[in-house]
């Protein structure tokens, strides 16, 4: 059977390197770019990136965008649009200018500078976007600059890959078409997302939701339509005589958007995660596996040099920028910081350029080394922004801006968290409703979620075995947590996560089990069966020995049986005829 | 259009509406997915993807080692190798000589007779998940048979990775099975905590770290020249670990695995080409085999052992469908050019229909019975029933106790204290040495079949009282017609009212019981009357004083 081999080097390289950077405490990008310089041309030669490779690396980055785009939701990205295109254009061309300034103080020639100018002023999507979701960051209102500035970023560089593509532009008329083309896509693309967002997709996934595989693969599909329109816009236009590129990871992003309105976003989030890890992992270890060791450090001098230069001036460029539309001064540090490396973009424009005729390969291998190094070293500064920020704090204080902008994220504090609405529970609902300002409560079923929310209460649709979703029903700060899952791992992974302070009702099956949650902190433990048993044991002994009674009894509690169906929230009257 | 990121985005937009008809009809998605490959076959290059495919095969096996559950099975599994095997010769001789009288070589008709024998997994079990949690018999029988045939078919695939059926290549093949076998159970014990301790709580990490292991069994199996499958296989079991401990990494696994299985039923459907008459007849054939024929001989086998024959005719049609093993051993086959291009089309084409026909039969499996049995087509045995029960044949004024779980159990402890004569109807094996022990009279059968009625005399009992909430048991019973009163449970009050409209004295319902509890408790704490300390402790305490220790 025909299996390539390099897919598998990558991945076991990953592995290990990615495993040793765990063990000394590195971000494991480091260790995956480490481990694509190691493998490939520049030390030991062991892989060439095959088809299969290279797709995959691509569906990396269109599957981190897809992600991201789940995250958002609309209205967030909406507030900060305008500061944020106000924001991306000037900061590229800052950063050209730096760029190129630097490159023809180092010697190099004016195309070659024009060409460094315009490869470096791009910071990397998959490392910005992949440390914030990592960290948990990237719907913060950081974050979401730092995305906004990223995706007006990408569109221009579509415009200049297809550019450069098209050979050395007759006229400037001729960018500002394909500028108007691109803009033109993206719009109604855009448009075309947000439509199917209001009109098809709400139907069509409450249809699915409660079936796992196919709702997983339909929102894979859902993506890929985006992707493949992107990927063969050419060909698509082709017989209107237009010539355009649409990068994939926009339309990925779109598409992600889309569903962001939907309540089972964050059940996928958590589907596709793993998926999108794997990808993305292939993607860093393949960035370095493409050149020459000649050509990667002919330049190596002049490529430290700049990156020696161009990171604080970047981080310089950006704080000023953020300053000026006002973001108080966390934000526009945080936001800041995590922009100051040189893209992988950088080196596909090299690539481009070099193809095109424009510059050499060892500029190509220059315009490489600073994004590899620029990128890694950038890892550390996002890995430790917020201790950066408190450090310079003091002194950053006097930039602070009046009446900053407002925008963060909802977080629940000493709330009650009910998982999975059913018979059982429904009737505390209410209970819980009365004592505690915020109720969240997690279920697996759509219509529960319609339901629920209609009744007022915060729902999230997902699985809580998720982290995500234990996350972001912010189990960590619950003040009370009811779970009506009998499942064992469910209530044990419940009880390691939750404060101490917080009273924990679970359910169990078993003896055993129940003894065992206690013991892990469970305030009450309520087995059905074993009640039902009870019930069951009661009324037999009763009719064994007092078969009128029984009658009585039973006809009492049928009453109440028939009330409950016809009102089912009635909890006071909830007493059995036997008991007390 | 011929780059492999466009391929990929075709099959799985092309794929959608067929998941949603998947959805709409609930259908098994695998079916689904080789008709919409069928259909994208049109406009792709399935020679892309096979490379992804072979992923796809890779980590259906891999799951498939990971997910093995070898304890439970063991109860069942002596009942269950005689009639599997029994099967899958008779049926397996019936597709070669399908194979033969239509011209097909007999080394191709060889995987016609594979085809038609196996029983899918992961259609099978799909379908059988409610069956399994409820722990009766033919869930257990079901999954035992699709065990005894996936191991064999794990063995064939590692025979035909050969290539050439002589002795010398089949036996370093099995002998590189045994090897990674070996290899398996040491990473299993060594190398994957050393994992866990490296990645820390990194999951990305521990997936990785999983996929790599894979990728390097997979990738050995290729440098000797064996099956990737048998290298999948050997992974899934080295990775095997308790799910819990583990959450995310398998949540992980599983995501990925879905993708690339779903694009390896995709290739596997674009790989079908035209169909032409000769193809279309050995699917027909393939069909009736599998959907009617192989059915037929399990029940009648199984009848022959001593089971119900209601028991009997739902296992069989929880397996009458082409398995998924099949598919990858005519995909390999096809692969090292044993298989010409017909037979492998109409195996997957077969494989499609019979998956869906499978599906349909399972969602009206009851109706099929019942059209079966009261046409007198199926008659069952009660030898096991009898030779398994022991009570009075003369008892009467008794109480009958449905199942012999937790509440069974109770009830029959208040049955003795207060001296009063029961019989325990159960029908699952694995209690069965404790009711055995425990119970004074019992009758072992299932409660759904009207012999176990007859036998645990229904009709001089005092009372029934069922500990089981399964609707169709519940109205069986208020069937019988029996002068006893009725006692029952049900799994939601909607139901027990219908049931005690239908006469039933009382009905019990769990859930409510326990919303019952929980208000009165959360109540308690939340008005400040108790403190969650307080109530714990009172818990613990009465867990104990009730369960002893």
């Amino acid at each position: 059977m025909i299996l390539t081999v390099d897919l598998a080097i990558i991945l076991l390289s990953a592995a290990l390197f990615g495993l040793a950077a765990r063990q000394t405490r590195q971000p494991t990008i480091i260790g995956y770019i480490l481990a694509g310089v190691v493998i490939g041309p520049a030390v030991l030669g062991l892989v060439e990136v095959g088809t299969l490779t290279e797709t995959i690396s691509e569906l990396g980055l269109a599957f981190l965008l897809f992600l991201l785009g789940i995250k958002m939701r609309l209205e967030e990205v909406r507030d900060i649009l305008v500061p944020v295109v106000k924001i991306s254009i000037p900061q590229m061309l800052l950063v050209a200018l730096a760029g190129g300034g630097i490159a023809l103080a180092l010697g190099f020639g004016g195309v070659e500078a024009l060409i460094i100018a315009l490869a470096v002023m791009y910071s990397s999507t998959a490392v910005v976007i992949k440390m914030l979701n990592d960290k948990d960051e990237a719907t913060s209102l950081h974050g979401k600059i730092d995305v906004g500035i990223l995706l007006v970023q990408d569109i221009v560089v579509v415009i200049l890959l297809a550019v450069l593509a098209a050979g050395r532009p007759e006229s400037l008329g001729e960018v500002a078409v394909t500028l108007g083309v691109v803009l033109g896509l993206v719009a109604l693309i855009s448009v075309a997302a947000l439509l199917a967002s209001r009109f098809v997709l709400p139907s069509l996934f409450r249809r699915i939701a409660g079936n796992r595989d196919v709702f997983f693969l339909i929102s894979i599909s859902w993506a890929f339509i985006f992707v493949l329109v992107s990927s063969e816009i050419n060909v698509l236009l082709a017989p209107f005589g237009i010539e355009a590129y649409l990068s994939i990871e926009m339309g990925a992003f779109l598409a992600g958007l889309a569903i962001a309105q939907l309540p089972y976003s964050k059940e996928l989030q958590e589907r596709v995660n793993p998926l999108t890890d794997l990808f993305v992992m292939v993607f860093f270890v393949t960035v370095a596996l493409d050149l020459e060791a000649s050509e990667l450090l002919f330049y190596w001098k002049e490529a430290l040099a700049t990156v020696v230069l161009l990171m604080p001036l970047k981080f310089l460029i950006f704080f000023v920028l953020l300053r000026w539309q006002k973001f108080d001064v966390e934000t526009t540090f945080l936001g800041s910081i995590t922009m100051i490396q040189v893209s992988e973009f950088g080196i596909i424009l090299g690539v481009a350029a070099f193809a095109g005729g424009f510059v050499g390969e060892e500029v190509l291998g220059y315009l490489t080394l600073i994004a590899l190094l620029t990128m890694s070293l950038s890892v550390y500064f996002i890995e430790y922004n917020h201790a950066l920020y408190r450090r310079f704090a003091p002194f950053l204080e006097r930039f602070d801006v009046e009446g900053a902008f407002e925008g963060g994220k909802r977080e629940y504090d000493g709330h009650a968290v009910l998982i999975g609405y059913d018979q059982v529970t429904r009737n505390a609902l209410p209970l819980l409703a009365e004592h505690f300002e915020d109720v969240v409560v997690v279920d697996r079923q759509a219509d529960h979620i319609k339901t629920l929310e209609s009744e007022g209460y915060t729902a999230i649709y997902g699985d809580f075995r998720n982290a995500t979703i234990r996350k972001s029903a912010g189990l960590k700060r619950a003040a009370f947590v009811l779970s009506s899952s009998v499942e064992l791992d469910v209530n044990r992974a419940l009880l390691r996560e939750v404060s101490p302070d917080a009273v924990v009702f679970v359910e169990a099956e078993q003896v055993d089990a129940a003894r065992e949650l206690y013991e892990q902190g469970a305030h009450c433990v309520i087995m059905s069966t074993r009640l039902a048993g009870d019930r069951l044991a009661a009324y037999l002994k009763t009719y064994l020995q007092d078969p009128d009674v029984l009658k009585r009894v039973a006809k009492a509690d049928e009453e109440l049986l028939r009330d409950l169906a016809a009102i089912p929230s009635i909890h006071e009257r909830m007493v059995g005829g036997l008991d007390g | 259009m011929a780059d492999l990121l466009s391929t990929v985005a075709i099959l799985f937009i092309v794929a959608g509406p067929f998941l949603l008809v998947a959805n709409r009809f609930r259908l098994p998605t695998v079916p689904l997915l080789i008709v919409a490959g069928i259909f994208a076959g049109v406009f792709v290059d399935e020679e892309l993807t096979l490379e992804l495919a072979q992923y796809g095969i890779a980590l259906l096996v891999f799951w498939f080692g990971v997910k093995i559950e070898l304890s439970t099975v063991r109860t069942v599994l002596s009942d269950s190798e005689i009639a599997t095997l029994a099967q899958i010769l008779v049926v397996g001789s019936l597709g070669v000589g399908l194979g033969l009288v239509l011209g097909v070589p007999f080394q191709e008709s060889l995987y016609l007779g594979i085809a038609a024998a196996l029983s899918s997994t992961i259609v099978g079990v799909f379908l059988l998940q409610r069956e399994i949690q409820r722990n009766l018999v033919r869930g257990r029988l079901a999954e035992s048979i699709h065990f005894v045939q996936d191991l064999i078919a794990v063995i064939l695939l590692l025979v035909l990775g050969a290539g050439a059926f002589e002795l010398d290549p089949i036996a370093t093949q099995l002998g590189y099975g045994v090897l990674f076998f070996i290899a398996a159970i040491l990473v299993n014990r060594y190398v994957f905590d050393l994992l866990g301790r490296l990645a820390g709580n990194s999951s990305e990490l521990m997936i990785v770290g999983s996929v790599s292991i894979l990728v390097l069994f997979i990738g050995t199996a290729r440098l000797v020249d064996v099956s990737i499958v048998v290298g999948a296989f050997a992974a899934g079991l080295a990775i095997r670990h308790d799910r819990e401990q583990y959450l995310d990494l398998f949540n992980g696994i599983e995501s990925i695995r879905d993708f690339f299985v779903a694009i390896f039923f995709l290739t596997i459907g674009a790989l079908v080409a035209v169909p032409t008459l000769e193809k279309l007849l050995l699917v027909a054939g393939l069909v009736v085999l599998t959907a009617v024929v192989k059915p037929a001989i399990t029940t009648v086998v199984l009848i022959f052992q001593g089971y119900e024959a209601r028991t009997a005719t739902l296992t069989s049609l929880g397996i009458d469908q082409v398995s998924e093993f099949s598919l990858i051993i005519a995909i390999q086959a096809l692969l090292l050019g044993a298989l010409g291009q017909t037979v492998f089309d109409a195996i997957i084409m077969a494989a499609a229909v019979t998956m869906i026909t499978s599906s349909l039969t399972q969602r009206f499996d009851e109706r099929i019975y019942l059209f079966l049995a009261d046409r007198n087509l199926i008659r069952g045995r009660h030898g096991r029933v009898d030779a398994l029960s022991r009570l009075p044949d003369d008892i009467t004024d008794h109480v009958i106790i449905v199942g012999y779980g937790r509440q069974g159990r109770k009830l029959v402890d208040a049955c003795e204290n207060l001296e009063q004569s029961y019989v325990v109807v159960e029908n699952d094996p694995e209690i069965r040495p404790l009711v055995r022990e425990e119970c004074d009279a019992f009758v072992f059968g299932d409660a759904m079949d009207r012999y176990t009625w007859e036998k645990a005399r229904a009709g001089a009992a005092r009372l029934i009282l069922s500990t089981v909430p399964y609707d169709p048991i519940s109205r069986l019973i208020l069937e019988l017609g029996v002068e006893a009163d009725v006692i029952l449970n049900a799994s939601d009050v909607e139901t027990a009212l219908k049931l005690m409209d239908e006469g039933a004295h009382y009905v019990v319902v769990a859930d409510l019981l326990a919303g019952e509890q929980l208000v009165t408790y959360t109540s308690a704490i939340l008005s400040g009357e108790m403190t969650p300390e307080e109530l714990r402790d009172g818990r613990v305490e009465a867990l104990r004083s009730r369960h002893g220790g």
